[in-house]
């Protein structure tokens, strides 16, 4: 779940989905944090003019005696939540609806709850001396206090739906990308291993830039596939090409054979011959065996393939040549049977090269084993011996076409078994493994 | 026998023909595919040994038309191409048999009297001979001189093959199709140790050998 999360955090529409609200939820909040201010700044002030016209209207009164009457009369009618009056005279009593006394004079803010339910809140003083004695009037501050709920609830009601919804729609808007980036990166996947064919399936719900990348892919894949086709071609139309002349070589020495006895020195020379151009025939058969495996075309007519009956009978075809070398071959069939849907004749190609290699490749007495096993439920065919291996760094170059280590360069052998081998593997959807064996090479092929 | 070989390149096709003929056959020789279907349909062939790519109509299409009209003379196909999805187009289109250039003649002239011999190879024997060599298909018991030889169940489907097509050449493809339905070409040559292994137990402890090498073609046992 966290790793889901973190990835989705690292994918760009949501970080831009994030970065757009935040921004959106700033601008929104220093907005109403302004009209906040204002408004308050002008309650404030039109609580001050109030408080001025007040101190005016007694300042109008003749003498201290008139102010108290004046203070005591209006504070009769006054609502103490709202307005509070008090006159302090130079002797000291106190006229009002409330006692307020300060040392200095002009605006305060000031606090008179202390347990008295008629003063309510803080309140907004302004005192100033009066013929001797001291007037302060305050004005209640509640509205200005009010304010604040009212702006909180703005707040609650208006910018948190809006981020909320934002916010969602942004992460909807971002996995709907993050699934169309991915087909892309699927499709570009499968191209990377080779599956040629593979397209981007745009479709008109995706965004502009989105299907115009999906269609550069697909214009880029369609031209490697065309160029790769026509490489292809080139090289079976070739094979296909030389493979007349080719036959025609065979058939003019298998006439001069028929007239040549074998033991004469023009005999052993004609063989030599006949053999080479054996082998030419059989490189050009490997490669367009191989084209063909590529192109996939064998996949038409898959059917499902005993396993164990293959490797059985490859063990057995190949054992007296393994016994004649002094070599060991067995094999380790388990007793389920074990079947794959595929082409039961590049299977045992496929067995059978590897076979070859292990055979060739090894110094008499060594061990050859071919193993049959399932493994998480996917058959497993392993050809292991025990001979000298391939290094290391070797590895993903023998898969080469027509690679040949240096070791083997006097060896038999056409450099295009493991092609193949590798040609079958892939058409059949597995994976192919060439491990150490500790001593000698394990090739590990997990269908 | 009577055969047709429907092959564009001359080279090739005059040297099927010519080995053919030295060997006894009757054998007519057509360049294209046209003229290939009007002589097939007409004469009566034993086999028809038909190149896959021809100008006019290809082998494919001859085929499928001579199958579709009735005619059920044995083919062997003859390719350039030589890939499985070939082999196996070529089987489906009615071809009874395939073979990919470059091919040895041996090869050919093998596959060929085997499928003009297609019919009676399913005769109801239980005791095939050769010389002083007898098996008992039913008991599976294999005698030379009057005596018994041990064989391995593969040992014993090998020689049965070869007894079977007495007198006639089995190459080295047409034993690991037949013995173990394996029909993609390994490049050691397996079935000669197969048929060394045979030869030590049927034919070293006697004085005549019975199992032939066939230079450049394959086995056979004489009678």
């Amino acid at each position: 779940m966290t790793a889901r999360l973190a990835q989705l955090w690292r994918s760009m529409p949501v970080r831009l989905a994030l970065l757009l609200v935040l921004l959106f939820s700033t601008v929104s909040l220093m907005g109403l944090a302004a009209s906040y201010a204002v408004t308050q700044n002008s309650f404030e002030t039109a609580i001050r003019a109030d408080l001025e016209q007040d101190i005016a209207g007694f300042r109008a009164a003749p003498n201290a005696r008139a102010v108290a009457l004046l203070v005591d009369a209006e504070s009769r009618d006054a609502d103490p939540s709202r307005v509070v009056l008090s006159y302090i005279t130079p002797s000291g009593r106190i006229y009002g609806n409330g006692a307020i006394a300060r040392d200095d004079e002009g605006y305060h803010i000031v606090s008179l709850a202390e347990g008295r339910a008629e003063y309510d809140g803080v309140y907004l003083s302004l005192t100033t001396p009066l013929y001797g004695g001291q007037l302060t009037v305050a004005r209640s501050r509640a509205q200005i206090e009010g304010l604040r709920t009212v702006f909180l609830n703005i707040l609650l009601i208006s910018l948190l739906p809006t981020v909320l919804v934002a916010l969602s729609g942004g992460l909807y808007l971002a996995r709907r990308s993050k699934r169309h980036v991915d087909v892309i990166g699927r499709t570009l996947d499968d191209l990377t291993t080779g599956d040629l064919a593979a397209r981007v399936t745009v479709s008109p719900g995706w965004a502009d830039d989105l299907q115009r990348i999906g269609s550069k892919v697909n214009q880029m894949a369609g031209a490697q596939e065309a160029q790769t086709q026509m490489l292809r071609q080139v090289s079976s139309d070739i094979a296909h090409d030389l493979k007349t002349p080719i036959q025609r070589v065979a058939v003019h020495l298998d006439d001069l054979a028929r007239n040549l006895p074998e033991d004469t020195d023009e005999g052993i020379l004609l063989a030599k011959a006949q053999e080479e151009v054996a082998g030419i025939a059989s490189v050009f058969q490997s490669l367009l065996q191989i084209a063909s495996v590529e192109a996939g075309s064998p996949k038409t007519h898959f059917a499902s393939v005993d396993l164990n009956q293959l490797c059985e009978t490859l063990t057995e075809v190949y054992e007296p040549a393994a016994a004649a070398k002094q070599q060991r071959l067995h094999s380790v069939v388990p007793d389920a049977q074990i079947t794959v849907s595929g082409d039961k004749n590049l299977l045992g190609q496929m067995m059978s090269n590897l076979l070859e290699n292990a055979m060739r490749h090894t110094p008499e007495g060594s061990e050859i084993t071919l193993t049959l096993s399932r493994t998480q439920g996917r058959p497993v065919i392993e050809v292991a011996d025990n001979g000298p291996g391939i290094p290391e760094d070797a590895r993903d170059k023998v898969l080469r076409r027509l690679y040949r280590l240096d070791a083997s360069r006097h060896t038999p052998g056409n450099g295009l078994g493991l092609s193949l081998v590798e040609g079958v593997v892939k058409l059949h959807g597995g994976q192919i493994a060439l491990l150490d064996n500790a001593p000698g090479l394990l090739v590990r092929i997990t269908l | 026998m009577k055969l047709l070989v429907v092959e564009d390149d001359a080279t090739t096709g005059t040297y099927i023909a010519r080995g053919l003929r030295e060997e006894g056959h009757t054998v007519d020789l057509v360049a294209e595919g046209r003229e290939g279907l009007i002589q097939a349909t007409s004469g009566a062939y034993d086999v028809l040994i038909v190149d896959r790519m021809l100008p006019e109509i290809d082998g494919l299409t001859l085929v499928k038309t001579l199958r579709g009209a009735g005619n059920l003379t044995p083919v062997l196909f003859l390719t350039a191409m030589g890939s499985v999805d070939d082999r196996i187009s070529g089987l489906n289109a009615g071809g009874d048999d395939y073979l990919v250039k470059p091919f040895a003649f041996g090869e050919l002239s093998a596959r060929v009297t085997a499928l003009a011999r297609r019919p009676q190879a399913m005769e109801q024997e239980t005791v095939l001979r050769a010389g002083d060599l007898e098996m008992q298909l039913i008991t599976r018991k294999v005698t030379r001189a009057g005596q018994e030889i041990d064989l391995l169940p593969r040992e014993f489907a090998l020689l049965e093959h070869l007894l079977r097509r007495k007198g006639r050449v089995q190459t080295r493809t047409m034993l690991l199709e037949a013995v173990w339905d394996i029909s993609f070409d390994p490049m050691t040559n397996v079935v000669e140790t197969h048929i060394s292994r045979l030869r030590a137990k049927v034919d070293k402890p006697f004085d005549r050998e019975l199992i032939q090498t066939v230079r450049g073609a394959g086995y056979r046992i004489d009678g």
